[in-house]
C-alpha cells in the first residue's frame, strides 16, 4: 500500500514496561521497541496475579515475549484456543483456575511479595495451596506428594519451584521465593475497558483486565484486533466508533483490521489517494469519515468487504493500482461477493478464502492489464467445464460469452472464495507463473497453455518444474504431458506405479543437476526431452527397466559427459559440481558421504548391481556365479521384524500400511532360481523384476538429496523409501501419483509415517516428517508445524556452489547499507519518508508506525535488531534503484557496495543476490526457484495454516550469508552452514501462536549470536576462512 | 549393542564437535566383503553388549556367576566373551585364553548403569500428570548411587530436561520442570532417546512412564524395537491400567519391553508403583553385562542371539536378554553426543 506511511504515535517508553514488571523473568536479551500503547493519556497498567513467567507458562505464551506483548498475545490465545463453540476449553478452564491459585499464593506472600517457609513444620499452609502434602513427616527423608491433583497440576505447570521447596524441607533449611504479581501495559487507558470489567463481574477492581479477557470471548478478540493495529488507528477507531460498538464485529476486525490505517483524519485505502473515490463508492462512505468508513467496511456483507479490502492492501503497488481502478474495484467485488454472503468471511479461528489473497498478491499483469496465458478462449473453456458447485455452474454459464480479460478476472475473483487445488483459480495462477517467467518473445503458445490448463487437475502439481526452469520450451512441456498420459495408460497397476516412480525420479535428478548448473542451459531441452522419450511405449516391466536405465543415462550424460557413471560417481555429481578449491571439494565430499550413508541405511540395491545384473541376465554366456553373487544383494533387504505375535494380529489389522505389496514383493523376488534354472528367454525377461528395485534406488537418491538437517527417518526406518506410495487411491483424491508428495500418518494407528504422491514437493514433505524429531530448547515450546518445514526447505533446496566471494560480501553489504540508511533516517526527515515508503511495501502498518516512532525518537539502537535482514537488504536495493544518484552521505558501506556493483555487476547485482539467497515459494508462487518476493507477511489461512506466512519469510539465507562473510568463511561453506544454522534456529524458535512473526527473527538472531561466539558449527581447518 | 568402545570417548567428543553435521564413524570395524569387479558390501560390526538377567524359578536374581558360566551364540555361531561385569561393579576385560576376567577394569566403562527416564507429558497423562511426576521423583531417588540418570519428557516433541548426570537434585529439578503438552509421539521420542543412549558406553536402560497411545510418531514400534535391540538398551515401561484402553499400545509395551530384555508394568494407579520401581532397580542392580566381538558372520540381516548357562545352571535358571540385533549398515551417526 503506497500510502501506508503511518504517522508517528505516542508510545510508552521502554522503561514503563520494565518498571511494570519488576519480578518478571521475561528474557530481555534483545532490545524491545515500545508496544502498541499510546501515551496520549497516562500509561496504563494492569495486574497479572503471580510471576509473569508462571502466567506465560499457563497461558501458553512464549516466555521470550515482552511484557508489552502479553495482553495482546493472551487475547489472541483466547480466540485461537480458548473456546470450543461457546464453551471454554480445558486450556481456559485451567488458566482461570491458575489465576485463582496465584491470587491465593500472592496473598500468602504478603506485603513484601515473598513466600517464606521457615522450617518444614511451617510448610503446611503453602503445601495446601500448592496441592501437596508431606510424606513421612519432617526429616532427611522428607518428600512431598500430591494431595490435590488439580491444584498440583497448576503448581507444576506454572513452574512453581517445587523441587527447590522439597530440597529445602529435606535439608531443614528455610525456603523463600519471590512471588509478586506483575504489572503489564494495557492498550489505551484501563478505564476504557471499565464497562467490560463490570459486565464480567470480576472479583476485584478495575485493574483486573485479565479477568475480562479470560471471561469474555468477544472482548478478548477485540483486544487482539486492536493490538494488531498501529496505535493511531487503534485510538482513532476507539474514539470514533467506541469499544462497545467495535466489540460487535470484533471477529471481522480481528481477521481483517491489521491493514486499517487512519492518518490525518482519513482511512488510507489500497491504491492510495487516487482510489479514494472508488472506495467511497464501494463502501458507501468516504474514507475521509474514518469512523463511518471502518464501521461500514467491517459490517457489510458478513465481513466479505473487509476481507476484500485487506487482500488488496496486501498486494503490491502495481496490483493495487490496477485492481482499484473504479469500475474494476466494484466489479471484482461484486463477483467475489456473489449473491450469497453466507457463510461469512470471519467464522472459525482461521481465515478462509486464501484464493483471493493469492490472486491479488500474485496477479500477473502484462502491459498494465491482467495477463492471459495463451488466450482467453482457453480460460473460457476451463470455466465452462468447471461445474462442481452452484457458483461454478453460474460462472460456467457466464464464461461462455466472455470477450474481455476483465470478465475472466471477475470469474477468478468469484471462484477464489472456495479455492480448490484443482480448480480454475489454481490452474490460472500456476500456468501464469510459468508464463510470466518466460521472456516476452517466448510466452506459452495457446496450444501449450491449453494443454497445461486441461491437464492441470491431474498434473498441475508437476508444473513447478516449468516455472523453475523457464528455459524448458513448449516442446519440452508437451513431451512431459504426453509421457505422463502414456504412463497413466499402462494397464498393470504395479507396473504403472513403478513406471511413474522411475519417471519422476529420473526427472527429479535432472532437476537437481539443472538447478546446480551441471546441466547447461543449452542442454536443458535436449536432455529433458530425451530423458522423457526413453519411456515411450513402456508397458511391461522389462521395457520399464530398460527405459529407466536409458533415461538415467541421458541425464548423466548431459551433466557429466558420461552415461556410464557408477552410483558413487552419480552421488558425487549430485552432491555438487567439481570446484577447484579445497573447501569446495571437502564440502562436496562430505555431502556425498552423507548421501551414501542414507542409501546404505535404506539398504537400497546399488545402481551398479542392478545394471550389472540386468546386463548379465541378457547375456547368454554370463558367469552364473557372478550373477548369483549379485542376486544375493537383492535379498539384503528385510522387512522389520513384526512386533506382534500371531495372537495379536487382530489388533494389528487396524494399522495402516503403505503400499505393502511393493515392499513384500521385493522380499519374495527369487532371482537366484531364475539364474540357475531359467531359460535364456526367462533370464532375459527377468530384468523386469529389477524394476521395483530400480525405482526405489532412484527415489532414494532424490530423498537423500533433500534430507533435511537433523533427519532421522532415512537413517532409522529402513523401509522409508520403499514405502513411498505411488498407488492410486480413489477414496483419497490427493493420494495419487502425480499430486504433491504428502505425509501419510494415521492417527492412533502406531503405523508411523511415509510419503505418498509424486516427488514434486518432496523437500517440503520430507521436512514436514522430519520436523517431529527436532528437539526444542524451551520446555514449553513445540515445533511450529507448517512454518518449520518451509524454513527447512528454504535451507535444503538452495545450494551455493555458484556464489562468489564478491557476491557473498555484497549480500552482507546490502544488509548493512540498509541498516545505515535506517540510522541516517533518524536524523533526516526527508530520508525517513523515503525509507518508510520503501519498507511499507513489505510491512504491515503497525510495524511501519513502530519504526517511524523509533526513528523520530532516535532509538535506532533498539530498532535495528528488530529489522529483518530481508527488509534491510531490500531497503538498500530499492533505495539504489529509486534514487540511483543518491549515495547515502558518509556511508562507507554504501560506497563499498557501489564500488562492488560497479566492478562486478554480474556478481553483486540485486537480481543475482535474490536468485542465490532467495527462497522457494511452492505454495505462494508455484515454484522452487529461489526468489526474494518482498511481500508483506500473509496471515494464517484455512488449508494453509502458517505455510503462506512462512514463504513470506526470506531473511534466513541472507543472514547466514552475512554471518559467513563476517566470519570469513568461503561461500561454499553455506552448503553446510545454511542447513545447520536453520536447524539450530528451529530448536530455538519459541512462538506463542501460529502468527507469532517476531518469534522468528528472535530465534534467527539468537542463533547468529551463538555462531559468532563460536558455539556452533566450527568448520574444519581445511576449510579455513578466506579473508577478503 | 553396537557400542564404540574401541575408541576413546574423548575422540568421539572431539570429532562430534568439529564435524557436528557429518561426524565420521568412529569405533568398530568395517567388515568389507569386497570381491574383484563386484560391488562392496559394507557392514558395521562392532562390539555387541548384552544385559543379562539370570533368575531362579522363584524369580530371585542369581548372583556370583563367572564369564565361564555363560555361553553366547549368534546365529548358532559360538562367541567369545570380551568383557564381563555384574550389577554395579565395573566391567572387566575377559582374557580370551582363560575365559576369566583380568584384574584390571575396563577403563572406558564407568561403574553403574546409565538410566534414561522418558516421561509422557501428553494429553493422555493430563489427569495423572502430577501423580506420575511424584512417581518418577520417587523412582529417581530410589536408584543406587553409581547410576547416572537422564530425564527427558515428550508429547509431540522431545524435551531433554536433564542430561545424563549423577546429580539427583538436578534430575529432580528437571522432573518438576515439565509441563503438560499435546499429542503423544512416543516412538519418535524413543528413537531420539535411544540414539542418545547409544553414544554412552556401559550398561544402559530406558524407563518409560506413559499411559498409553501414540498418536503422532513418524517411526513405527517395529523400528524402535529393532533399534533398542541393536543398541542393546532394555526398555522398561511403567504404566497404569488406563493404558489397557488402547489394546494396541498395551500390547506394544509388552512386546517391546520383552524383546529388549526389559519389562512392562501395569499398576492400578500411579500411587501403586512401588513394585515396579523395586523390580526395575533390582534388575539394574543385578544385570550381568557381557560383550563380544562377533565372529565372522555373512548374515547382514537379523542375527539371533542366544545366551545359555553351562551345566546344571542352564536347566535351573532362566535368562532374560535381548533376542538379537541387526547389524547397522556402514554410515555415519548424525547426532552429536549429548552432554555427559
Amino acid at each position: 500500500m503506497k500510502s501506508s506511511l503511518c504517522a508517528s504515535v505516542l508510545v510508552v517508553a521502554l522503561s514503563v514496561g520494565l518498571r511494570a514488571a519488576p519480578q518478571s523473568a521475561v528474557s530481555s536479551d534483545a532490545p524491545r521497541l515500545p508496544a502498541n500503547v499510546p501515551t496520549a493519556q497516562p500509561p496504563s497498567e494492569t495486574l497479572i496475579p503471580g510471576p509473569l513467567r508462571s502466567f506465560q507458562r499457563m497461558a501458553g505464551i512464549s516466555t521470550k515475549a515482552s511484557p508489552e506483548e502479553i495482553l495482546t498475545l493472551l487475547s489472541h490465545e483466547m480466540t485461537a484456543r480458548g473456546y470450543q463453540g461457546a464453551k471454554p476449553t480445558e486450556y481456559l478452564v485451567q488458566l482461570r483456575l491458575y489465576v485463582h491459585q496465584a491470587r491465593e499464593l500472592a496473598a500468602l506472600a504478603g506485603q513484601d511479595s515473598v513466600i517464606r517457609v521457615s522450617s518444614c513444620e511451617d510448610a503446611h499452609p503453602l503445601l495446601t495451596l500448592l496441592g501437596y502434602q508431606l510424606r513421612q513427616g519432617c526429616g532427611p527423608e522428607t518428600a512431598v506428594q500430591v494431595n490435590d491433583a488439580s491444584r498440583a497440576f497448576l503448581t507444576i505447570n506454572s513452574g512453581f519451584p517445587l523441587a527447590q521447596l522439597e530440597e529445602a524441607l529435606r535439608q531443614g533449611k528455610p525456603f523463600a521465593v519471590p512471588y509478586a504479581s506483575s504489572r503489564v501495559p494495557v492498550l489505551f487507558a484501563l478505564n476504557d475497558w471499565a464497562e467490560f470489567t463490570e459486565n464480567v463481574k470480576s472479583r476485584s477492581n478495575n485493574s483486573d483486565l485479565v479477568d475480562v479477557l479470560l471471561n469474555s470471548k468477544s472482548v478478548a478478540r477485540l483486544y487482539s484486533a486492536l493490538g494488531a493495529m498501529d496505535s493511531d488507528t487503534a485510538v482513532g477507531v476507539r474514539k470514533s466508533i467506541g469499544l462497545p460498538k467495535l466489540v460487535r464485529y470484533a471477529n471481522v476486525l480481528d481477521f481483517y483490521g491489521s491493514h486499517l490505517c487512519i492518518r490525518s483524519g482519513k482511512v488510507l485505502v489500497p491504491g492510495g489517494a487516487s482510489a479514494e473515490e472508488a472506495w467511497a463508492e464501494l463502501v458507501g462512505v468516504s474514507p475521509h469519515s474514518p469512523g463511518e468508513f471502518v464501521n461500514q467496511l467491517m459490517t457489510r456483507d458478513a465481513g466479505w468487504l473487509a476481507a476484500y479490502f485487506d487482500a488488496l492492501a496486501h498486494a503490491g503497488s502495481d496490483q493495487q493500482a490496477y485492481l482499484t481502478e473504479t469500475r474494476r474495484l466494484t466489479r471484482n467485488y461484486a463477483a467475489l461477493r456473489g449473491g450469497d454472503v453466507v457463510p461469512g468471511s470471519a467464522r472459525g479461528v482461521l481465515r478462509s478464502g486464501a484464493g483471493f489473497w493469492l490472486l491479488t498478491t500474485r496477479l500477473p499483469l502484462d502491459s498494465g492489464h491482467v495477463a492471459v496465458p495463451g488466450d482467453l478462449q482457453i480460460w473460457k473453456g476451463v470455466f465452462v467445464h468447471n461445474r462442481l458447485s452452484k457458483r461454478d455452474r453460474e460462472w460456467a454459464r457466464r464464461a461462455a460469452s466472455w470477450n474481455d480479460p476483465q470478465q475472466m478476472l471477475e470469474g477468478l475473483f468469484a471462484l477464489s472464495r472456495d479455492l480448490r487445488r484443482d480448480g480454475p483459480v489454481e490452474a490460472y495462477l500456476s500456468v501464469s507463473e510459468i508464463d510470466r517467467r518466460r521472456p516476452a518473445q517466448q510466452r506459452l503458445s495457446p496450444e501449450v497453455a491449453r494443454l497445461l490448463a486441461e491437464h492441470f487437475p491431474r498434473l498441475g502439481d508437476q508444473y513447478v518444474v516449468f516455472s523453475e526452469f523457464p528455459g524448458l520450451n513448449d516442446q519440452s512441456i508437451t513431451a512431459f504431458l504426453n509421457a505422463a498420459d502414456a504412463l497413466d495408460n499402462i494397464s498393470l497397476a504395479t507396473v504403472r506405479a513403478n513406471a511413474i516412480g522411475i519417471f519422476q525420479s529420473v526427472l527429479g535428478l535432472w532437476q537437481i543437476l539443472a538447478r546446480q548448473g551441471q546441466i547447461s542451459n543449452q542442454d536443458l531441452n535436449d536432455s529433458w526431452q530425451h530423458a522423457i522419450a526413453a519411456f515411450a511405449g513402456v508397458q511391461s516391466p522389462t521395457q520399464l527397466f530398460d527405459a529407466g536405465r536409458a533415461s538415467l543415462r541421458v541425464v548423466m550424460s548431459a551433466a557429466a559427459g558420461r552415461a556410464d557413471l557408477t552410483q558413487d560417481e552419480l552421488i558425487s555429481l549430485l552432491a555438487g559440481p567439481n570446484l577447484v578449491t579445497p573447501a569446495a571439494q571437502q564440502t562436496k565430499e562430505e555431502l556425498a558421504k552423507k548421501m551414501s550413508s542414507v542409501m546404505d541405511a535404506q539398504r537400497l540395491v546399488s545402481l551398479d548391481t542392478l545394471f550389472a545384473l540386468a546386463s548379465g541376465l541378457g547375456e547368454g554366456k554370463a558367469n552364473v556365479e557372478d550373477l548369483l553373487s549379485l542376486a544375493t544383494q537383492l535379498r539384503e533387504f528385510e522387512l522389520p521384524r513384526p512386533i506382534f505375535n500371531r495372537s495379536l494380529e487382530d489388533i494389528q489389522a487396524g494399522r495402516e500400511k503403505s503400499d505393502v505389496r511393493h515392499t513384500t514383493l521385493q522380499t519374495k523376488t527369487d532371482m537366484q532360481k531364475i539364474i540357475k534354472s531359467g531359460t535364456p528367454k526367462e533370464r532375459a525377461e527377468a530384468r523386469g523384476r529389477l524394476a521395483p528395485f530400480l525405482r526405489d534406488t532412484l527415489v532414494g537418491l532424490n530423498y537423500t538429496y533433500y534430507d533435511p538437517p537433523g533427519a532421522q527417518m532415512l537413517a532409522n526406518n529402513a523401509v522409508f523409501v520403499r514405502s513411498h506410495d505411488y498407488t492410486e487411491r480413489s477414496s483419497l483424491s490427493w493420494e495419487q501419483p502425480w499430486s504433491t508428495a504428502r505425509r501419510v500418518t494415521v492417527l492412533g494407528a502406531n503405523s508411523g509415517g511415509h510419503l505418498a504422491g509424486s516427488l514434486s514437493g518432496l523437500p517440503y514433505a520430507l521436512a514436514e516428517l522430519e520436523q517431529n524429531f527436532i528437539v526444542p530448547d524451551n520446555v514449553q515450546s513445540l515445533i511450529w508445524e507448517d512454518f518449520v518445514p518451509t524454513l527447512l526447505t528454504s535451507a535444503v533446496v538452495p545450494r551455493f556452489w555458484g556464489v562468489t566471494q564478491n557476491e557473498l560480501h555484497a549480500a552482507a553489504l546490502y544488509q548493512r547499507a540498509g541498516e545505515e540508511l535506517v540510522t541516517a533516517a533518524a536524523g533526516d526527515e526527508k530520508l525517513r519518508r523515503v525509507v518508510l515508503e520503501i519498507l511499507s511495501d513489505r510491512m504491515l502498518p503497525q510495524r511501519v508506525a513502530e519504526i517511524e516512532a523509533a526513528l523520530r525518537e532516535g532509538r535506532t539502537e533498539a530498532l535495528l535488531p528488530r529489522l529483518l535482514p530481508g527488509e534491510t537488504a531490500f531497503l538498500a536495493a530499492e533505495f539504489r534503484r529509486r534514487h540511483p544518484a543518491e549515495t547515502e552521505p558518509g556511508s562507507a558501506t554504501a560506497k563499498e557496495l557501489d564500488s562492488l556493483v560497479r566492478d562486478y555487476p554480474a556478481e553483486a547485482g540485486w537480481d543475482r543476490i535474490a536468485a542465490d539467497f532467495g527462497v522457494p515459494h511452492p505454495a505462494l508462487a508455484h515454484t522452487y526457484a529461489r526468489e526474494l518476493l518482498n511481500v508483506k507477511p500473509l496471515p494464517m489461512f484455512m488449508g494453509y495454516s502458517s505455510r503462506l506466512m512462512a514463504e513470506c519469510w526470506d531473511s534466513n539465507n541472507l543472514y547466514w550469508a552475512r554471518l559467513a562473510d563476517e566470519q570469513g568463511y568461503p561461500p561454499v561453506m553455506l552448503n553446510r552452514l545454511a542447513p545447520e544454522l536453520t536447524h539450530r534456529m528451529v530448536e530455538r524458535l519459541f512462538a506463542t501462536n501460529l502468527e507469532d512473526w517476531m518469534a522468528v527473527p528472535r530465534a534467527m538472531r539468537e542463533t547468529g549470536d551463538e555462531f559468532r561466539q563460536g558455539k556452533l558449527v566450527p568448520l574444519p581447518k581445511s576449510a579455513a576462512p578466506l579473508l577478503h | 549393542m553396537l557400542t564404540r568402545l574401541r575408541q576413546p570417548l574423548l575422540l568421539l567428543w572431539l570429532v562430534s564437535f568439529v564435524f557436528p553435521a557429518f561426524p565420521p564413524a568412529v569405533g568398530g570395524r568395517v567388515e568389507a566383503q569386497q570381491q574383484a569387479e563386484k560391488p562392496m558390501l559394507r557392514v558395521e560390526v562392532n562390539l555387541v553388549q548384552l544385559n543379562v538377567a539370570v533368575t531362579d524359578s522363584k524369580g530371585h536374581y542369581v548372583t556370583g556367576l563367572r564369564p565361564s558360566d555363560f555361553a553366547i551364540s549368534e546365529d548358532s555361531i559360538g562367541q567369545k566373551i570380551a568383557s564381563f561385569g555384574e550389577g554395579n561393579e565395573p566391567q572387566m576385560t575377559v582374557d580370551p585364553t582363560t575365559g576369566e576376567v583380568r584384574p584390571e577394569p575396563n577403563q572406558t566403562v564407568l561403574a553403574g548403569a546409565n538410566v534414561f527416564v522418558l516421561f509422557d507429558t501428553s494429553n493422555y497423562m493430563y489427569h495423572s500428570f502430577a501423580l506420575a511426576q511424584d512417581a518418577i521423583a520417587d523412582f529417581v531417588k530410589s536408584l543406587d548411587s553409581p547410576e547416572r540418570v537422564a530425564f527427558y519428557s515428550y508429547s509431540r516433541n522431545l524435551y531433554r530436561a536433564a542430561a545424563l548426570t549423577s546429580d539427583r537434585e538436578q534430575v529432580l529439578r528437571g522432573v518438576r520442570s515439565t509441563v503438560a503438552g499435546d499429542q503423544p509421539a512416543l516412538y519418535n521420542a524413543l528413537l531420539l532417546t535411544l540414539r542418545d543412549a547409544g553414544q554412552f558406553p556401559g550398561r544402559k536402560v530406558l524407563v518409560i512412564f506413559s499411559n498409553g497411545p501414540d498418536e503422532a510418531s513418524m517411526v513405527t514400534p517395529e523400528d524402535i524395537g529393532e533399534l533398542a535391540q541393536s543398541t542393546g538398551v532394555p526398555i522398561y515401561v511403567v504404566s497404569t491400567r488406563h493404558a489397557a484402553i488402547d489394546p494396541v499400545s498395551a500390547a506394544i509395551f509388552r512386546q517391546m519391553s520383552s524383546a529388549t530384555g526389559g519389562r512392562a508394568y501395569f499398576t492400578r494407579s500411579w500411587h501403586d508403583q512401588r513394585i515396579a520401581f523395586d523390580s526395575i532397580r533390582d534388575d539394574v542392580a543385578h544385570l550381568y553385562a557381557l560383550s563380544y566381538y562377533p565372529q565372522p558372520n555373512p548374515n547382514r540381516g537379523w542375527r539371533a542371539i542366544k545366551v545359555t548357562l553351562h551345566g546344571d545352571a542352564g536347566k535351573k535358571y532362566r535368562i532374560r536378554t535381548r533376542s538379537g540385533y541387526r547389524p547397522q549398515p556402514f554410515h555415519f551417526s548424525k547426532e552429536p553426543a549429548p552432554s555427559p
